[in-house]
């Protein structure tokens, strides 16, 4: 951290994090969940922005996409969630999978613990529809950082198993 | 003494001109700034061609012409930064610590949340502080 640079208290970034997806989600467009999802993820991508901006000023020019991706996992991810990305995969034909074993931002959340068996199953389904919710956002941040940077892409999220998910990017040529 | 500083945008847009020659000749600066536009690219894809580690956001002096000089600065978001100055001998140093500090300005304008990315920059608190970066300049 630089001196002089002024700090916030992590809750209050997981607090803000999870009300807007309860105003978006809930209340202002609870019958349009697509709509709420575009606005959450909008409000990401110009963050994103902002964020590439900043983390790259003392770096030299990147010379391709997977220098970008690279520094996305690794520097960005590390000023953002204080870690780097566990496991980076591609095709090498533009889809970049970016898995997190311990995402930050899902490390608070949990679902209602199975009653029965039976119901260990939906739970799962359900911790990732609970989820998913909540990773508009950094999708967003990723795509808006990506996009500033030079590569257009589009970028969508999954969950395996709270708090693990995988962030998809795929660059469009 | 700097006569004008310039932020072009992505798309070669132009977000930010101020003047400091006094007088009406700010179309003048317009003109000179978007002729240093094609040096840019001719820079950038020329350091990319020979190697990495000449990847600088630095690409210092454009164009010299008869009573000015044009220096030149594009980040990795590729944003340029654009000085046309009448001194005819400078440090290179001295103007690479200018556009460090003019670009943290420019970064600190871009992160107010009401600021349309790609929009003129119109901020007068950012205008006054470019004033003081310019005033400073190569007295450090």
């Amino acid at each position: 951290m630089r001196a002089g640079s002024r700090e916030v208290a992590e809750s209050c970034l997981d607090g803000i994090t999870m009300e807007m997806v309860a105003t978006y989600c809930d209340r202002l467009h609870s019958s349009k969940p697509d709509l709420a999802a575009r606005r959450i993820e909008a409000i990401g991508f110009q963050v994103g922005q902002q964020l590439a901006e900043r983390y790259t000023r003392d770096r030299p020019r990147f010379t391709d996409h997977l220098e970008v991706i690279k520094f996305i996992c690794k520097d960005f991810w590390a000023e953002v969630f204080k870690k780097q990305i566990d496991n980076l995969k591609t095709n090498h034909r533009g889809v970049f999978v970016l898995q997190d074993t311990r995402f930050r931002w899902l490390t608070r959340i949990s679902v209602d613990s199975p009653l029965t068996p039976s119901e260990a199953n939906n739970t799962t389904l359900a911790a990732a529809q609970a989820g998913g919710k909540y990773l508009y956002f950094p999708c967003g941040l990723i795509r808006g950082a990506l996009t500033n940077l030079g590569v257009p892409c589009a970028v969508s999220a999954e969950i395996a198993a709270l708090p693990a998910c995988s962030f998809i990017i795929r660059i469009k040529v | 003494m700097i006569l004008c500083v310039a932020i072009v945008g992505q798309q070669n847009n132009p977000l930010y001109l101020q003047s400091f020659a006094g007088g009406d000749d700010v179309l003048k600066f317009h003109y000179i700034v978007h002729c240093s536009l094609d040096v840019f690219d001719e820079k950038a894809s020329i350091l990319r061609r020979t190697g990495t580690n000449l990847n600088d956001n630095f690409l210092g002096l454009l164009y010299p012409a008869e009573d000015y000089k044009v220096y030149g600065y594009m980040t990795n978001t590729r944003v340029k930064f654009v000085l046309v100055t009448s001194d005819l001998e400078l440090k290179d140093l001295d103007i690479k610590t200018f556009f460090q500090r003019f670009h943290a300005a420019y970064i600190d304008v871009t992160s107010n949340p009401f600021h349309v990315p790609g929009k003129r920059i119109a901020s007068p608190m950012f205008r006054d502080r470019v004033k003081t970066i310019v005033s400073s300049f190569g007295q450090l």
